[in-house]
Order: C-alpha cells, then structure tokens, then sequence
C-alpha cells in the first residue's frame, strides 16, 4: 500500500463546476491556498459541455476552458480530479477530507496526451460526455478540451490485449494500479457539487428513456456543439436531419408526480436558446415549445424569449400528457392545449427534447459537517436574508447550484460570495 | 514502448486478479469489428447515408449511426457535403487522423 498523500491547504473546494472554477480562483488570487476536488475525470461540470449560452450566445467552452486553465496552473490550487471525497471530519478548527485518487491506470506524471493508446484499443463504449451518442475507447482521453488531458481506462471493458501498452512511448500504462488515498487539511470548506438533470426514466408517460428520438437537453447540447458526436444536428435512431423539433417544458420540474415540485429555473431559457441555435442550423427546421408558462427572469432573457418569438419559433402552451412514437420512431405527443377549447390531440415530431428539471448533485449532508439540506436535497443556507453563502455548518460554506437551480451568471456570482465569505472567516480564525 | 516481458507479467497478474475476459466482452468487441468492416467495405463502393450502411452491414439504423460517429471521431470516415435528410459519409483519404 503507498504511503497516504497529504494535502494541507487553506479551503478546500468539493466540485469544479463554474461554480467551484470560480470560488477557487477568487481565493486564490487572494493569496489562499486551495484543494480543488473533482470527481469526474476533467475539471469543469456541466457548462465545459454545453454549446452556447443564454441570453448571450456566446461559446460556452470559450467562457469555461481560460478558468480550467487559470485554475490548473495556478500556483497555489492543487487539483484533483477522477478523485472522490469519501468523508470530512471537523476537529477543532481544522477540517481533514479524506478522499480517494481512482486509478486512471496510467502513470500520470509520465503521461504526454498522445493519445496512441486510445488511437489502438479496440474496444469501443457509448460516450457518457456525447450522452451515449458518440462513441470512446476503453482507455481514451474523456473529451477534446478536458482539463488534464489524461486518459482513463475502464477496466471492465477492457479485453487486456495490451495493445495500448505497446503503443505508449512513455511506457506509462499500469494494468494494476490501485486507488490512493489523499488526506486533506483546510480551514474552510466549500461545497460546489451542483445538479445532475432529473434522469430520462423519471416520468414513464414519456417513454423512460427508451425512444431514441426523445432526448434530453444536455444531449441536444452535444448536437449542437461543434465537436459534438455527429459534428450537425442529427437524430440519433438514424443519422436524420431532423425537420419538426419539440420541447417539452416542465418535463421533471413542477411535477408532484415525482417528487419534483419546484421550478427549476433554468429550463425555459435554456430550450429558447437551443430552439434559437437549431433554428440557425437548420433554417427550414419548424420548431415548437410546448409550455405551461415562460419563466424568463433575468437581464435581457425577456427579450431573448421575444427574438425567439420573432425567429418563428412556436410557442405552444399546453401540457403533453404522453409520448410515444411511429414504426419510424418519430415520436408523437399526445397534447392538450391551454388556451381555447380544443380537446386532446396527437402531433407527430421528428425529435423531441424533453425540458428536464435539475436535481441535486449529491446529498451534502453526507459529508457530517452540520450542514442541512432544504426539503429538495440542495444544501439550506443559514439565513438566505443575510449571506447567500453561509450554512449551518461553520466553515462551510455553499456556492452554485449545490443550494439550489440557477444559472451560471448566478452561480458565478455565488461563487464570488462563498470565497469572501471563506476568506472572512479564515481571518477570524 | 512497454517492455515485453514486464507487460506479459503485468497482464498475468490481471488474469489471476479478476479472472479471464469475460466471453460476452469478446463477443461484443468480435460484433464490432465486424461492424466496423462492412460499414467501411459498403463505403468501398462509394459514399452512403445511415440508412444505407445499416442495410448493407445488417445493423439497425440506430447501431448504424453509432458506428459511423465512432469511425468519423477515430478519423476513419468523413461527412460528405450536400443536402438531403440524410448526409453521406465517404471514406477518409490517405492516412489522415
Ligand atoms: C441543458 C442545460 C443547458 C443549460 N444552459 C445554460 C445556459 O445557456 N446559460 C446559463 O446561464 N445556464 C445554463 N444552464 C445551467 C448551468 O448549467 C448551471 O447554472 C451551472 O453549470 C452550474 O454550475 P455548478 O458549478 O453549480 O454545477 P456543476 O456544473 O454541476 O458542477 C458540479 C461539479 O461537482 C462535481 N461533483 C458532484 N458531486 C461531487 C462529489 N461528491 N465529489 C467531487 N465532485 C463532485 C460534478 O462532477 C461537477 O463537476 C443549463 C443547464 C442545463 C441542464
């Protein structure tokens, strides 16, 4: 067994989403040292995937992929990812994670990012990063612009043919490396373990999952992007271009039915903008959004939802009760419309994106810091009236969407709060 | 390079750890090799949608999509311009990656 790493840092960051990126570096070049713990294998959560972002449009891995950088090489962040944090412990003023290195089966130090090993294996896995859409290699570097460029081998999929070790110029691939344990020291803490998307299987009225041309937003956002898997718009059941596109608003938010009654903020504005880029991609594409009602609450979202209007993009208010499909898998929705008297009718689409609501990234509480969880499992703030930062364990602190949905504007400046407030009580110490 | 011998040991070890490959794993990666070939063999003849190269290597045209991502990501196909519902994809020239 190797000896165990230790870390000692001044606050230690759980997540790197925008949201941990930007709390590190605030503290950071404020003089802090910091412990950044990520436990996908790239810095970055859920924006370093998306394709653009509202209401600006600009590109979202030309906003995220300078803050990797910044927080990769900056002298005083330690980053590590592809690395759980298993337990925090408070003892007096010092706080000590223990967290877990998963083995990337390489030798990091030694590594150069070739990507030989990747270019020879020959097995191939659906890409969780392209949603399943795209395809990755057992051993492969997790995606284009990831943040260390290290690849990651699966080892239950691999066929050990030893191909990749023979290809490694570096002869860094280690068959039987095992996890290494890290302890890290901090005097403050700072949760940023965001959302995950409600899962497709959530609702069984909209197939669970299983019509391959019901799918959800963060896949639209791979179509979208330009190194998504198929490089345009295409359907996934067939390679189509796709001429009649669909969102299902409210599709894991607002719903009892599954526990999931709040208002995920975001949804609206997040299928306008991909409404607004699938129309430029494809122009002759007709483009609905069938709604309850549209939530557009930020600066210049009201007349981003309006530009959309005017692109021609429908607006459909009305709740889709069931989704099914065709023997060509174009999936048909079962719709009852909100305004004028009309009953229930079936409108067939090419595609359909269903508007999904987000849910916490990981239940907080679960690291024992005395922290508590609201009744939809984000992380409570003490006093919401007074910090937007502050929780009721002390030194522990909440930035993103860990508290609750927001943006990214918001969860940037949440972000900025959570590292003054760190720091304000690091000075106290 | 990896030492020969060091690799051989290595991969000894990993046999007597988890156990042979499992045959399903080597069933699976068989099919998509095979998969692979005929999706660049009916390109041979010229470029193809989907659709078509899912009829031509008897995949379904969902697998078919799947393997030509797989093979234009891995530099081994290319999309061909033009319009239509369904774009053409054509072999990569030279050894390009
Ligand atoms: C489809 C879609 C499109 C969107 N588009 C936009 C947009 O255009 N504009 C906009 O402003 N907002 C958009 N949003 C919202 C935006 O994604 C979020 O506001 C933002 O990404 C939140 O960042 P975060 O850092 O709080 O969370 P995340 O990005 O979720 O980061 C959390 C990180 O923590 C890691 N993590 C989780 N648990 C642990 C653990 N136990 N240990 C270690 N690490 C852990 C995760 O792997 C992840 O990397 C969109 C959301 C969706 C679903």
């Amino acid at each position: 067994m190797n000896a165990i790493e230790k870390i000692e840092v001044d606050t230690l960051v759980v997540g790197s989403g925008i949201a941990g990126l930007q709390s590190a570096l605030d503290l950071a070049d404020q003089g802090y040292s910091v412990a950044i713990v990520e436990k996908a294998p790239s810095i970055g959560g859920k924006m370093i995937s998306l394709s653009k972002v509202f209401p600006t449009l600009d590109c979202a891995s030309c906003i995220t992929t300078p803050r990797m950088a910044s927080v990769s090489h900056h002298p005083r962040i330690t980053t590590l990812t592809y690395s759980t944090v298993d337990a925090i412990k408070r003892e007096g003023k010092t706080f000590t994670a223990a967290v877990t290195r998963k083995p990337r089966y390489i030798d990091e130090k030694e590594c150069i990012s070739c990507k030989r090993c990747e270019e020879v294996c020959p097995v191939l896995l659906p890409d969780e990063y392209e949603v399943g859409m795209g395809a990755k290699k057992t051993i492969s570097i997790p995606f284009t612009n990831a943040i260390p460029q290290l690849p990651v081998m699966h080892p239950e999929h691999c066929i050990r043919c030893g191909a990749c070790a023979r290809a490694c110029p570096k002869d860094c691939i280690e068959f039987l490396q095992e996890p290494a344990p890290v302890e890290i020291k901090a005097k403050a803490v700072i949760l940023a373990t965001g959302y995950e998307t409600t899962p497709m299987t959530a609702k069984k009225q909209y197939g669970l999952g299983k019509l391959p041309n019901v799918i959800s937003p963060m896949a639209a956002e791979r179509l979208l992007a330009p190194h998504g898997p198929y490089g345009r718009v295409l359907r996934p059941s067939d390679g189509m271009v796709p001429g009649s596109i669909a969102y299902v608003q409210c599709a894991g938010s607002r719903d009892k039915s599954i526990g999931i009654p709040y208002c995920s903020r975001v949804c609206c504005m997040y299928a306008i903008k991909q409404a607004i880029l699938l129309s430029g991609s494809l122009p002759i594409a007709d483009i609905t959004i069938y709604y309850m009602d549209i939530r557009a609450f930020g600066k210049g979202y009201e007349q981003f939802y309006n530009n959309a209007r005017a692109m021609g993009i429908n607006f459909v208010k009305a709740k889709v009760a069931r989704i099914t499909e065709d023997e060509k898998h174009n999936p048909i929705l079962r719709i009852e419309r909100q305004e004028g008297t009309s009953g229930p009718e079936e409108v067939k689409h090419e595609l359909v994106i269903l508007s999904q609501g987000l849910v916490p990234g990981h239940d907080a509480s679960s690291f024992g810091l005395g922290t508590q969880n609201n009744d939809f499992g984000f992380v409570k703030l003490s006093d919401e009236m007074v910090s937007s930062a502050v929780t009721a364990g002390a030194g522990v602190f909440a930035a993103g969407v860990v508290k609750g949905p927001r943006d990214i504007p918001d969860s940037v400046v949440d972000a900025g709060s959570a590292a003054m407030e760190a720091a304000n009580y690091m000075r106290k110490l | 390079m990896a030492d020969a011998k060091k690799l051989a040991e290595q991969l000894k070890k990993l046999n007597e750890l988890r156990g042979p490959v499992p045959q399903a794993l080597r069933d699976q990666v068989a099919a998509q090799n095979k998969a692979q070939k005929a999706i660049l063999e009916a390109l041979g003849s010229g470029p193809k949608t989907a659709p078509e190269l899912a009829a031509a290597a008897g995949l379904t045209h969902e697998k078919a999509i799947w393997y030509v991502a797989a093979l234009r990501k891995y530099g081994k196909l290319a999309d061909v311009p033009g319009k239509g519902d369904y774009p053409k994809y054509e072999l990569k020239g030279g050894d390009a990656k």
